[in-house]
């Protein structure tokens, strides 16, 4: 599409101001079951979306269609949105910012330009390992899973940015079966550097986790110590990262209102939000409203500094936006937990009567964004004076977001990137009601 | 016509020129609104065209899929050979040619989305937030969101199927927040329809619904949080229907069945529940949130009983997977949009009706949990485990509703909790839900009537009762 032409003649119809945000992805991926390729899929796509602000309101259209045919519907479809908008909040396009980070390493090209054939031959090597590893392993699903995005963002008070990032998803689903029972596990490691895919570490770790659970069983119900290994106190934190936007807070929507300054976690927990991330698929330099991404502690040593904010949710609060537009909303863009001091192994060590939980489940329904509450389905090893015991499943593990947090005792400084863009060590928290038999 | 006949023949010529023996074309075209209320105010408007093609090109159960939104006759001709690629094979299929195009008419609509004024739109959400918002002064925000779409599919074979389908869907979303000492609640319903919005005119009541949003939030905001332990529960109907959704209905699908990776495996005429559970996945309701004429692959969507008096009697196939498995297609093939290779996934899943009275299992009920509404939730159809939240609650005591308490989970195995349903009630009624699996993000109906399960347990933060 010519967005020149669609700039013009979105003036001519008196739309003040025009953004497009263009996305062109490019994906591969491929799974192996039983030795052979049983799925693979190539795509090439673009996605247009248009902001426009009209009357002083920002409206949006997206399209797939992308001819030059398409723009007079388009606009006339900006101008209709816009005319039912009765928000309050200012409809900002952005003139940019003076200075805007490289990415570096951002795209690997040795990723893109390696040969089908090849990464067809490793995801069928890391099979084999799967199998080969142990037995008991009766099924995998290995998957290999790349995709190129390249984000244009063009607007009419004259910014122009680019971005371009790949990034691949190694690893696999596989169940493990004896005589009584029957187990899953899904793993993945998520990087654009061919040196990161250690297949023999990654089927290793992920068989001897798998194995391990077989034959678990719920504990009784109490409270306990908690343990919550690196991948699930992420998949916890990916339920909650919303209440840390400035629009759910302006809008009566997060719990987190009224809490800039506050203590709302233990001093052990700092949370960041880091655009430049290496590796992984959602770093960026710039938002989608073109705001210069930045470094920013969000939680430190338990207070919370800053909720993320874009334009409009920054004017609101008479402060800069954070850099975190995405869409016509706010969001994080990488949270890391920032690590502590302690092991893995030194952690259980400390632990007299808990659970390490390896794995939660249905964060999507069991955890409240804004009351807080979760109750989630979880599964682990029972911990006894700081040796790992039986392995534990169908139990959950309830409690209040801001509650837990405050009760972190430890941090761990086993950092690890999970699938939902939130990078976590492992963390111990005081005590937890768990529900079992 | 979204794509000429020619052209597609073209296509699954191409899909099949190194010796494949099936090629599929997917064309979709869809055009959605959503328009977002908070506060009283429309804060924000989307509305999106997507188009797309997705073709797939197999030989045996094996598959290749490939995906593009450019409409250009020489770069979908090309996709379809750069994916039959994957194949070497001497012998060669010859492609059925299409015939006419078969155009599913089953589930018609009155007020197509499209047509139907922003304005009105926008009229009709503002009362369902003064509703919610004017039930109780704790409510202390609402949201309502409106979402519609109008989903144009032609799909074609190699073996000659060329058919045209039609899917709408209308949808509400409406959150009441409730709050008091800086404690926050919730409640939301979701009403939905395959239907046009002479479903919201005619068939329901949006500020009935929107103050039913603001009730749960209230009661929620004075509950007591939930005990913890094991425990007979009483799910009520409608969106309770996703317990068999979650804990059985995905590991029927032959998704994780044709791999030989489902607790129910090799089950087929055995007794996998209870006597009096009949469970039934019908894409054949008319205007059902799950219904559709045709399925993604093609064929005609069907009724499937799966479950007769506790018995398996029939999985969910697509045609692919019943390959793998000695198993016919059902007409389950199922995806979100272009951007998936199709595969078998539920549609409208139920539990049928038995005979006791909603009174009956409360009066039976000395002490356990009534979960009046359910939230989501999530199975591992490997392990069978499974869990959901209770978003409305109440404590039973005695064999009458007391207290209501909030944050409930319940977690279990599909396999077993099948054989522990021991009262199923005469009040079948169905709910809307998105359902994400392997094929995307799609349109789930659930239901069921109120049942008891004699046994689960539930997770809460209160700790063990």
């Amino acid at each position: 599409m010519n967005f020149e032409l669609l700039f013009a003649k979105a003036k001519a119809k008196g739309i003040e101001d025009v953004q497009v945000f263009l996305v062109n992805r490019s994906e591969l991926s491929i799974e192996v079951f039983s030795g052979e390729v049983d799925k693979y899929e190539i795509a090439d796509t673009a996605s247009l979306s248009i902001k426009g602000v009209y009357n002083k309101k920002l409206a949006t259209v997206t399209t797939e269609d992308l001819r030059d045919a398409r723009i007079d519907e388009l606009v006339d479809n900006l101008i209709q949105n816009a005319s039912i908008i009765d928000s309050l909040d200012e409809a900002i396009i952005y003139a940019g910012d003076p200075k805007y980070e490289t990415l570096e390493g951002a795209y690997q090209p040795e990723l893109a330009n390696l040969d089908v054939a090849k990464k067809i031959a490793m995801v069928k090597d890391l099979d084999k390992l799967f199998h080969s590893a142990d037995p008991r392993i009766t099924i995998a699903e290995t998957m290999y899973s790349e995709t190129t995005r390249s984000v244009l963002l063009q607007n009419t008070k004259g910014l122009k940015l680019e971005n371009k990032v790949n990034t691949a998803m190694l690893g696999g689903s596989i169940i493990a079966k004896d005589e009584s029972d029957q187990r899953t596990g899904f793993d993945l490691v998520i990087t654009n550097e061919l040196s990161d895919m250690d297949l023999p570490k990654l089927a290793c770790e992920l068989v001897s986790d798998v194995v391990k659970k077989l034959g678990a069983k719920p504990i009784p119900s109490k409270s306990y110590e908690i343990l919550f290994r690196n991948d699930a106190f992420a998949t916890l934190m990916s339920a909650f990262s919303g209440v840390f936007s400035a629009e759910a807070v302006q809008k009566n929507m997060s719990l987190l209102k009224g809490k800039l300054n506050a203590e709302i976690g233990s001093p052990l927990f700092t949370l960041a939000d880091d655009p430049f991330l290496k590796k992984s698929p959602r770093s960026r330099s710039f938002d989608d409203e073109g705001v210069a991404t930045s470094y920013k502690e969000v939680v430190k040593n338990g207070v919370l500094t800053t909720y993320l904010h874009n334009l409009t949710t920054a004017k609101k609060d008479g402060v800069s936006s954070t850099g975190n537009a995405s869409g016509t909303s706010v969001a994080s863009i990488n949270f890391v937990v920032q690590p502590g001091k302690h092991s893995l192994e030194e952690l259980l060590a400390s632990i007299v009567d808990g659970i390490l939980i390896t794995d939660l489940q249905g964060a999507h329904a069991g955890a409240n964004p804004v009351s807080g509450d979760f109750s989630l389905q979880a599964s682990g090893f029972v911990v006894e004076n700081g040796k790992i015991g039986k392995p534990v499943a169908l139990i959950t593990v309830a409690g209040n977001f801001i509650g837990m947090l405050k009760d972190i005792v430890a941090v761990g400084n086993d950092l690890k990137s999970s699938y939902y863009g939130i990078t976590s060590p492992s963390i111990k928290i005081r005590s937890m009601a768990v529900a079992g038999i | 016509m979204l794509l000429q006949k020619a052209l597609i023949e073209r296509m699954i010529a191409a899909a099949l020129s190194t010796g494949a023996t099936f090629a599929e074309v997917y064309v979709e075209d869809r055009a959605s609104e959503s328009i977002q209320l908070v506060g009283g105010r429309i804060e924000k408007v989307n509305s999106s065209k997507t188009f797309g093609v997705g073709v797939r090109v197999a030989q045996g159960y094996r598959s290749v899929y490939g995906y593009t939104n450019s409409k250009n006759p020489d770069e979908l001709v090309k996709l379809a050979s750069d994916l039959s690629k994957s194949y070497h094979n001497d012998v060669l299929t010859a492609p059925v040619p299409l015939g006419k195009l078969e155009i599913g008419s089953r589930h018609k609509v009155k007020i197509n989305p499209r047509d139907v004024k922003q304005s009105e739109k926008v009229a009709l959400m503002k009362k369902a937030y003064v509703a919610a918002k004017d039930y109780d002064p704790v409510i202390q925000q609402v949201s309502v969101n409106a979402g519609d779409w109008v989903q144009d599919v032609e799909i074609a074979n190699s073996e000659g199927r060329y058919v045209h389908d039609t899917r709408v869907r209308v949808r509400f979303y409406i959150t009441a927040i409730a709050g008091k000492d800086g404690v926050m609640q919730t409640g939301g319903e979701g009403p939905g329809s395959g239907k046009g919005y002479e479903y919201f005119y005619e068939d329901i009541n949006l500020e009935d619904v929107a103050r039913d949003a603001a009730r749960t939030a209230k009661t929620m905001l004075f509950a007591q949080d939930c005990p913890s332990g094991i425990m007979p529960v009483v799910i009520d109907n409608k969106f309770g229907g996703v317990i068999f959704h979650e804990a059985c209905g995905h590991s029927l699908e032959a998704t994780s069945v044709a791999r030989n990776a489902s607790v129910f495996c090799g089950k087929m005429g055995t007794k996998i529940a209870s006597d009096i559970v009949t469970a039934i996945d019908d894409g054949t309701i008319e205007n059902g949130w799950g219904s559709a004429n045709f399925d993604d692959e093609g064929y005609p969507q069907q009724r499937r009983v799966l479950i007769e008096k506790g018995t398996l009697k029939s999985y969910m196939v697509d045609k692919l997977n019943s390959l793998r498995m000695d198993h016919a297609p059902t007409g389950s093939s199922r995806r979100e949009s272009y951007r998936f290779s199709p595969t078998s996934r539920m549609s409208n899943t139920f539990i049928d009706n038995g005979s006791s009275t909603f009174e009956e299992i409360i009066a039976a009920t000395k002490y356990g949990l009534y979960a009046a509404k359910m939230g989501g939730g999530s199975v591992n159809p490997g392990s069978g485990d499974f869990n959901f939240a209770v978003s409305e609650g109440y404590l039973i005591r005695d064999g009458k509703i007391a207290e209501p308490v909030r944050g409930a989970s319940l977690v279990g195995n599909g396999a077993e909790i099948l054989h522990k349903i021991d009262m199923v009630g005469n009040n079948l009624d169905r709910a809307r839900g998105m359902c994400g699996s392997a094929s995307g993000s799609i349109p789930a109906d659930v239901g069921q009537p109120t049942l008891r399960v004699s046994s689960i347990t539930v997770g809460g933060k209160k700790g063990a009762a």
